[in-house]
């Protein structure tokens, strides 16, 4: 028999409203570098890899998040992120130029890839990455599904839309070929391979995906499909509540002969190959 | 018309819903410790009078005191003086909880000690018969039970004023008769002021000092059982409290207390003799109820002043009793038990004598407005 | 897989950390929620339907609007910046809140309606406060309010939109179930991501038992 009086019942009402609100107060934030990340690089595994060795070594939490490249800037300009990690050249020297970020500083790259179905519907093997588009364009005979994110990877296909000569306007609307999927590279990956389409992937991504996938790399080389990625801390003078202290220390680390060895064999176990290759700080020759 | 300040008063009181006017200028005192029935046809406003009395509707206008104080439209004031008093409506709303939940529910609103509300339920439950339902859901008990969890819920309270709609509409008449001891014994025990709204005529003549009649949305007369059956003071009071003759007349003679009138559609040859006051040349109705015509086969002498000789028209059966409509010159009607009728062969054309007493007629005076 | 799903240090700490954000949220929200909702039903005021359509409304907004929301808010250009406290378990809690509180409030409010007059007029009749008389309907009307604290808690664990946008799928401090299911779609890893939508469900299913188990006392 419940006999509790209301008396009781406010006690425990308030009780259970402290206990809460000391919860979502222990909910708050350790001290550790925020940094957002390109998906792709993410999406590899190579944060989880690093992220512990960090942490170890400075003795600090290390908060990723992945977010689109986009969006990724946007935190920075922000002032929510101490540093980013990206992979958009133009862009990042603009968010340096601007002042929101301190130093460009290249770490690591790998080379985009167009893959498509085995078939080569197209006939797009063997050419360059601006002249398989250019034929794709022409001759529309090959689907080509496309990010349409402005991610890395988007802003990448337009450059090499522009290298072409194809104003990207006059891509979009070429005609049902071109599909465009705002979506992120995984679902963009099974997408063109449902539809036996061509599409423009990074290449950690794609290995990741390879085995759910019957699509094959058609295209690999060629200076345009470099892929650079960089880290990028923000600027205290635009953000001092930033830790750029630690930021810098994560710029160190990453250029660090030791961690440079470790990101150029990553991968080597799973997949055969390498994802990355290092670059130690300097823009890898194309 | 203050006789030792009640305890309940409204005046001027008036209410309305919409359009409709429930209430027309109502006033009415009920003292400490008076069990008062209100009685009424449906739609009277019975309902719409305890409600306001609760103080669970603010009446379009007049006023209401409590204890003398007059009583704010608005305000905390209200919830203390209506927790000085109980309501209970005319179906039972139990609350989905234990029967011991629902009977402690306005003893814990009070803030009560605990100790004393447990004491307090266990001895109401066997008050009302229920000591073995504590645990029990109360919407799982039938609708005499949960009449009788409301009245524990109230009672329970011991509140000064007991307010009560149709306490017995809805049930069989075993339990109605089981909430009526319940009720008296409060009343006498407690000295718990009542006031009951019903239009079980034999319900008020039993608990109630006194009885108001409720009639749309007047109250029309308030007196003893004894008045209101027996002097009703309007036509309508006297259809509504069971008085089937009202007969159309004129006095044509008062002599010593007895009056004779002269009714029938010629007005003369048939007088009726009533004891009444009433001087010649009043026009009047004679009320006379038909449990006090008597009938015989044959004219027998006796101290009734009024035989008549009548041919019955038509014979109802009401339950144990039949109702006899008869033709004296005047339309009478009658009631005799089921075996008398039997005896008496009573049947449409048949002949006897109806016979009342002069007393039994109550003489009520009828406007002149034709 | 299920295995794995069911050992894995790491799924165990996400359900954990799941339900312990949803779990505050919905709390939180119904600490505002059933007391407001009484509020709105019991007093008479103008624009009373107005608010409750309002209300209703809100039932419909996009998570990801409200993640949007928050994140301006709390960024650290926006105007509660200064708490620091944009990608941290407080920040879903708060994006939550703001996702649940009017589906609370407008079932509260629903859930009261259905208490019949009569059963409020009787407790009135009997001396309830204002107060008391709302602890009262909403004993009564306890299995449509059990509902809406089901459907509640079902919407913020299931929640993506704020989840990302404001908590940022930190590993170890803001990954919930449907982030590292997200994640784990974009990673390729499709049957990671099944599974651990399968649990989600069976978690919301043992709570949903256990809730009702609760309201049949």
């Amino acid at each position: 028999m419940k006999q509790i009086s209301i008396k009781t019942k406010v006690i425990a009402l308030a009780v259970i409203a402290i206990v809460v609100i000391a919860g979502v107060t222990m909910m708050g934030r350790p001290p550790a570098l925020k940094v957002a990340t390109t998906s792709s690089l993410y999406d590899t595994g190579l944060w989880e890899y690093l992220e512990p060795k960090f942490e170890d070594k400075y003795g600090t939490k290390l908060h990723i998040f992945y977010a689109g490249t986009g969006i990724a800037l946007e935190y920075g300009k922000r002032g929510d992120v101490d540093a980013v990690v990206i992979h958009d050249k133009p862009r990042e020297e603009q968010f340096v130029a601007e002042g929101y970020g301190v130093e460009r500083v290249p770490f690591a790259y790998n080379y985009f890839l167009i893959v498509g179905p085995s078939g080569d519907r197209a006939g797009i093997k063997g050419l360059c990455a601006e002249d398989a588009f250019s034929k794709l364009m022409e001759t529309g005979s090959g689907d080509f599904v496309c990010r349409g994110d402005d991610s890395g990877t988007h802003a990448k296909e337009k450059a090499i839309w522009q290298a072409a000569g194809f104003g990207y306007e006059a891509v979009q609307q070429a005609g049902a070929w071109y599909i465009e999927t705002g979506r992120t590279m995984g679902p963009t990956l099974l997408m063109a391979n449902e539809k036996n389409a061509y599409t423009l992937t990074d290449n950690g991504t794609f290995l990741a995906y390879r085995s759910d996938l019957d699509l094959v790399p058609i295209v690999e080389t060629g200076a345009v499909l470099l892929n650079v990625y960089s880290v990028i801390a923000i600027n205290p003078e635009r953000h001092p509540e930033t830790n750029v202290e630690m930021a810098n220390d994560l710029v160190y680390f990453l250029i660090s002969p030791e961690i440079q060895g470790l990101i150029g064999n990553y991968g080597v176990a799973e997949y055969g190959v390498p994802l990355f290759m290092p670059c130690a700080g300097q823009e890898p020759e194309e | 018309m203050r006789p030792s300040s009640p305890l309940i008063e409204v005046a001027r009181l008036s209410h309305s819903y919409g359009d409709k006017e429930i209430l027309k200028g109502l006033d009415l005192g009920i003292a400490r410790g008076e069990v008062f029935a209100l009685i009424g046809p449906t739609g009277a406003g019975k309902t719409t009078l305890l409600r306001i009395m609760d103080l669970l509707e603010i009446p379009s206008s007049g006023e209401i005191y409590f204890d003398g104080q007059r009583v704010p439209r608005s305000g905390k004031q209200r919830l203390a003086i209506r927790r000085r008093m109980s309501f209970i409506h005319q179906k039972p709303q139990v609350f989905n909880a234990s029967v011991y939940d629902n009977v402690a529910c306005g003893l814990n609103w009070r803030g009560e000690a605990r100790n004393k509300i447990v004491a307090k339920v266990d001895c109401i439950l066997e008050t009302v018969g229920l000591e073995g339902y504590k645990n029990r859901n109360a919407r799982t008990l039938s609708g005499g039970e949960a009449q009788r969890v409301a009245l524990a819920r109230s009672l329970v309270l011991q509140p000064e004023v007991l307010l009560l709609d149709e306490p017995t509409a809805n049930l069989d008449p075993v339990s109605a008769t089981k909430i009526e001891e319940l009720l008296s014994t409060a009343a006498r025990q407690r000295n718990t002021t009542m006031i009951m709204a019903t239009h079980d005529m034999s319900q008020g003549q039993q608990l109630a000092d006194r009885i108001g009649v409720l009639l749309d949305g007047r109250l029309v007369q308030t007196g003893n059982a004894g008045d209101i059956f027996r002097s009703p003071q309007s036509t309508e009071v006297a259809h509504f409290v069971g008085v089937e003759n009202i007969i159309g007349g004129i006095v044509i003679a008062n002599d010593e207390g007895v009056a004779t009138i002269s009714v029938g559609d010629d007005h003369h040859g048939i007088g009726i003799q009533a004891v009444s006051g009433c001087p010649a040349g009043q026009q009047v109705y004679a009320c006379i109820r038909p449990e006090d015509v008597t009938l015989t086969p044959m004219l027998y002498q006796s101290s009734a002043r009024n035989s008549f000789q009548a041919r019955v028209t038509r014979v109802t059966y009401l339950g144990p009793l039949s109702r006899v409509e008869m033709d004296c010159g005047f339309r009478l009607i009658g009631l005799v038990t089921r075996i008398s009728a039997e005896e008496l062969n009573l049947q449409a054309g048949h002949e006897l004598y109806a016979t009342f007493k002069a007393t039994a007629v109550h003489l009520m005076e009828r406007k002149s407005r034709q | 897989m299920e295995l794995i799903v069911s050992f894995d240090p790491e799924v165990m700490e996400i359900t954990a950390r799941t339900l312990r954000i949803a779990g505050t949220s919905c709390l939180l929200a119904s600490l505002i929620s059933l007391p407001l909702g009484s509020l709105v039903h019991f007093r008479r005021f103008r624009g009373k339907r107005v608010l409750v359509n309002i209300i209703q409304t809100l039932f419909s907004v996009p998570t990801v609007v409200i993640g949007l929301l928050v994140f301006v808010l709390l960024s650290r250009t926006g105007p509660l910046g200064d708490l620091d406290i944009l990608f941290t378990p407080a920040a879903m809690v708060i994006g939550q809140m703001i996702l649940i509180t009017p589906i609370l409030l407008g079932l509260t409010i629903s859930a009261l309606s259905g208490v019949g007059k009569e059963v409020v007029e009787t407790a009135t009749s009997l001396g309830a406060s204002g107060f008391q008389l709302a602890l009262l309907s909403l004993k009564e009307a306890r299995y449509a309010v059990v509902a809406a604290l089901i459907l509640g808690f079902g919407r913020a664990i299931s929640e993506l939109g704020i989840a990302m946008m404001v908590g940022g799928n930190i590993r170890g401090f803001t990954r919930v179930m449907t982030t590292a299911i997200s994640l784990a779609t974009t990673k390729g890893e499709l049957e990671l991501a099944l599974a651990l939508g399968m649990l989600l469900l069976l978690l919301a299913l043992v709570i949903n038992i256990a809730l009702n188990r609760l309201q049949q006392r």
